[in-house]
């Protein structure tokens, strides 16, 4: 009898764990991953000079911000240093891939973007 | 006579989360002595640390261990502050007192539930873990990540703690503390665990002192001595005393770390209670010069940098040591004599971090 109760307990309740990132929003104040806003960068590199883990290449004649997410520690730093406020943490998982192109070749975010 | 047996005791082995390997001389079930080998996981990061800026190696020497990296980065950022040198705001103190503490309420808290694993109680590691989960979703709202942080900065820290976070801080630190009154008697006062565990890799005080060690393996042979005693950070003004067992067996350091995690409790209720408003960093100006060894109390034990620089962005040298190296001498010392299923609790008893030892 005591059984049949935790059993039913257990079939309507809501599960123990928490799902996954892709299904529940991020907790208020994550710091979460980079994102750029290049309409106002002026090209500087300050955030590929102060990221420790190098994940950030600005090549200056070309205007080109190439960022490797795998890389990324996600510190915040660039953030910091960026003085015109072009890069910013962005409240979101990075969400996990299930196709393996995606995450070598297609997902592999590398921001590449022209001037206008 | 019974012949002598080596048995290789890992370095891949269930209880152990990380690569240590120990040559055990059998004879029949008992261990006669007890070899140990590492250097499975060395990352040479000390040799990194030369080659990044000062102000990136925060970074860096948070990665040497994923548990307690907070701590690093506050020993490090420490070091640096002597040299430059940099007043830290008092608030900044107090809230690098409220993550380190956090920070060690969630390692004790893992350290209970592999403990309670390594003897097969898998549904007590279960309430420990989930326990933990908790302080998991503070570091997550109030510094933004759950295990490695980065609030520490070289001057104070990066983040402030908002007054609801704070309430939210306290809230939860009562129901873990809730928690943990159900969950420990569970593991100090049960017949069959007291069984696995009391009297099991005696270390006496005179032993402890002589091989040099650390943290909760020197207070659970009864040595009162607690880094936070030296009163880095805002310890000095916090009200504590180390907690301290006599017996120097299993039992006495898994009651060791049981209390500690009441301790930090505490510790953080006095710092929310005494936060004082102001200034979370200072910038720092100038370049480090000169050498100097800063210590920090972390779960394990006593952390230990050394920092040479020569007035330049890049150091000269860093120099890590870690709390599991130190205790690595005295489980050596415990394990004879002692049966061979009792290898893995003590093994675990001592906490053993070996990322962070071969850094």
């Amino acid at each position: 009898m005591r059984m049949l109760r935790n059993v039913m307990r257990n079939l309507f309740s809501r599960p123990s764990t928490r799902l996954e990132p892709q299904r529940r929003a991020p907790i208020p104040g994550v710091r979460g991953t980079v994102a750029f806003e290049t309409a106002d960068c002026v090209y500087c590199g300050a955030c590929g000079l102060r990221c420790p883990a190098k994940a950030i290449e600005v090549d200056r004649p070309a205007r080109t911000i190439s960022f490797d997410l795998f890389k990324c520690v996600g510190c915040a730093c660039c953030v910091e240093a960026c003085k015109k406020g072009c890069v910013q943490m962005r409240e979101a998982y990075a969400h996990p891939s299930y196709q393996k192109p995606d995450i070598l070749f297609q997902g592999a975010p590398v921001l590449k973007r022209e001037e206008k | 006579m019974a012949l002598k047996t080596v048995i290789p005791f890992g370095p891949q082995h269930p209880v152990l989360p990380e690569p240590i390997q120990l040559k055990l001389v059998m004879k029949d079930e008992v261990v006669q002595e007890a070899i140990p080998h590492i250097g499975y996981v060395h990352r040479g990061i000390e040799k990194a640390a030369e080659k990044m800026d000062y102000v990136q190696n925060v970074f860096l020497v948070e990665r040497i261990c994923g548990i307690c990296s907070f701590l690093h980065a506050l020993c490090y950022c420490e070091a640096i502050e002597k040299l430059l040198p940099c007043e830290v705001p008092p608030r900044a103190r107090y809230l690098r007192v409220i993550w380190g503490e956090l920070h060690r309420l969630q390692s004790q808290h893992l350290w209970l539930g592999l403990f309670a694993d390594a003897f097969g109680y898998e549904s007590l590691f279960m309430e420990f873990w989930r326990n933990r989960e908790r302080v998991m979703d503070l570091f997550e709202k109030t510094a933004g990540s759950r295990i490695i942080i980065s609030t520490c900065c070289i001057g104070g820290v990066r983040r402030d703690i908002s007054d609801e976070h704070l309430e939210e801080i306290l809230q939860t630190l009562k129901e873990v503390e809730r928690a943990l009154d159900h969950s420990i008697p569970a593991l100090l006062e049960d017949y069959t665990v007291r069984k696995r565990i009391v009297g099991k890799g005696v270390l006496t005080a005179e032993k402890a002192v002589e091989l040099g060690a650390v943290g909760p393996v020197l207070r659970a042979s009864g040595i009162a001595e607690d880094t936070r005693m030296t009163g880095y950070a805002a310890y000095d003004e916090l009200d504590f005393k180390p907690v301290v067992e006599t017996a120097g067996d299993c039992y006495a350091r898994a009651k060791v770390r049981a209390l500690e995690c009441y301790q930090g409790i505490e510790l953080i209720r006095q710092a929310i209670q005494r936060l004082p408003d102001g200034e979370i960093a200072a910038r720092p100006r100038g370049r480090p010069n000169g050498r100097v060894v800063t210590r920090v109390e972390q779960p394990r034990g006593e952390l230990l940098y050394m920092v040479a620089a020569n007035g330049s962005q890049k150091l000269e040298r860093m120099r890590v040591r870690t709390p599991t190296f130190a205790n690595v001498p005295p489980l050596v010392a415990m394990l004879p004599g002692c049966e061979f299923a009792d290898v893995p609790v003590i093994t675990l008893s001592i906490d053993p971090c070996i990322s962070c030892t071969e850094r």
